[in-house]
């Protein structure tokens, strides 16, 4: 790293580290992340980005000079099908991979796990993974004695080491040259989540909130010590960084607040205090509307969370959260696809001022910015940013 | 797979841990850190790869 962007790298850094600990650096951080909205601006089609790690890699080191972020969230694609192919997955369809090759992923939501799966697995989490989930998922691991089944979780487990390995190599590029600081280190999830989302499927795990609750309850509080030690070995040693968490079925009003306070947050706080006790901050990704759950989110230890506003009332969170948490968000991902350059910039303006404050905001976008956003927008946004995002 | 696999419940960053590794072993005649170090971080990985599947 020459002096330039070490210096660059730090001054970054220094502005991250003091809004996550609710201080007031010298400017407004901002951060921001490329999306699948590059594609369209490069010569490549969805599926060559997904799959090419070179092209999805060079994407990103093409925008990165005009891209003045703080706090980078990453590059275009959340997954690289090759791991997911090599085992024959059926949780996702990919570009070019049971989609066309200009579309995006998609999720294929299914009852994975089984109603009556539910003792089996709170027995043994992880034996169950992997001898009824893992065939249950993959064609072709369907029969995990065959050859077939045996070389495709060679395959999928050498695919998962590459694909670390590519992560760890592209974000040291990224560091060096560009000087950009990672928004997380590590991933966790509610355990609602963990059982709602990949698991039961979300018309299974509503059912069973009224046929089998205790089993959800059980479930979950089983899953807890899991998802604190998945984000701890994902972030390596590292505690510096927050842990990513993709927050679903806790969005308003996909519970109702008797099974919001009683299956959704107990577990989710335990695994949030589990990560606060070894130093590791939980980078609460909200997406959707979390409102009316501000007073129990507030009931969390200081600074353990850092905030991410989506559909979330801003100005009630500021007001509830602010001060104790970091928040992070200001700028509607729908704004950016379907606003003007002038537009994004008002709505800079008025989040900076409305949330900004003594410090402990970060401008972002709240939720995942979709591929038909307008470059022209998130440029404006960053522009803005830089404008008004003087203490 | 044996009534006593059958029955243990890894904990949590774990498949098979290194002390149960040993128990089959009843010992080893060389350094048992060397060994040890290398299957706690390759059983870690082996863990990782299994909950990476409902981590979506």
């Amino acid at each position: 790293m020459n002096e330039k962007v070490a210096k660059l790298y730090q001054e970054r850094l220094n502005r991250y580290m003091t809004a996550l600990d609710c201080g007031k650096p010298d400017k407004v951080p901002v951060s921001f992340g490329i999306g699948d909205w590059i594609v369209k601006h490069t010569e490549n089609n969805f599926q060559e980005i997904f799959y090419d790690w070179e092209k999805s890699i060079k994407a990103v080191d093409d925008i990165l000079p005009e891209f003045d972020v703080d706090v980078f969230g990453g590059g275009p694609t959340l997954w690289w099908p090759p791991m997911w192919d090599a085992i024959g997955s059926k949780l996702y369809k990919f570009p070019g991979m049971g989609l066309d090759e200009n579309s995006t992923f998609q999720f294929v939501e299914e009852e994975y796990m089984k109603a009556e799966d539910y003792d089996a697995f709170i027995a043994n989490p992880t034996e169950w993974i992997a001898t009824t989930y893992l065939p249950r998922i993959s064609t072709e691991f369907e029969n995990p004695s065959s050859l077939r089944g045996i070389s495709a979780l060679i395959r999928s487990s050498v695919a998962f080491a590459e694909y670390n390995n590519y992560m760890g190599a592209s974000w040291g590029k990224w560091t060096v040259e560009h000087g950009v600081v990672g928004q997380f280190t590590g991933m966790t999830k509610a355990p609602f989540d963990t059982l709602g989302d990949a698991l039961r499927s979300m018309k299974g795990i509503l059912l069973d909130l009224r046929r089998r609750p205790e089993k959800v309850a059980a479930a979950c509080e089983v899953i807890v010590p899991h998802n604190i030690n998945y984000a701890l070995s994902g972030a390596g040693a590292d505690t510096r960084f927050p842990c990513f968490a993709p927050l679903h079925r806790g969005s308003y009003p996909f519970l109702n607040p008797y099974q919001w306070e009683n299956y959704y947050w107990p577990s989710f706080k335990a695994v949030i205090e589990g990560l606060w006790a070894k130093g590791k901050r939980t980078y609460f990704y909200a997406e959707g509307d979390w409102t009316p759950y501000l007073e129990k989110i507030a009931e969390l230890p200081d600074k353990s969370i850092v905030f991410d506003i989506d559909l979330t009332d801003a100005k009630k969170a500021k007001e509830i959260l602010g001060g104790r948490f970091c928040l992070i968000g200001g700028m509607p991902t729908t704004l950016l696809t379907y606003g003007t350059p002038e537009k994004v910039k008002e709505q800079v303006k008025r989040s900076i001022d409305e949330l900004a404050g003594d410090g402990g905001f970060i401008l972002g976008a709240g939720g995942v910015v979709m591929g038909d956003a307008k470059k022209e927008n998130i440029m404006a946004m960053l522009e803005a940013a830089r404008e008004y995002g003087t203490y | 797979m044996s009534e006593k696999e059958k029955k243990f419940v890894p904990e949590p960053g774990t498949c098979t841990p290194w002390k149960v590794k040993m128990e089959e072993l009843g010992g080893i005649p060389g350094n048992e850190e060397i060994v040890k170090k290398d299957w706690e971080r390759l059983d870690e990985t082996a863990y990782n790869f299994l909950w990476f599947w409902v981590h979506r």
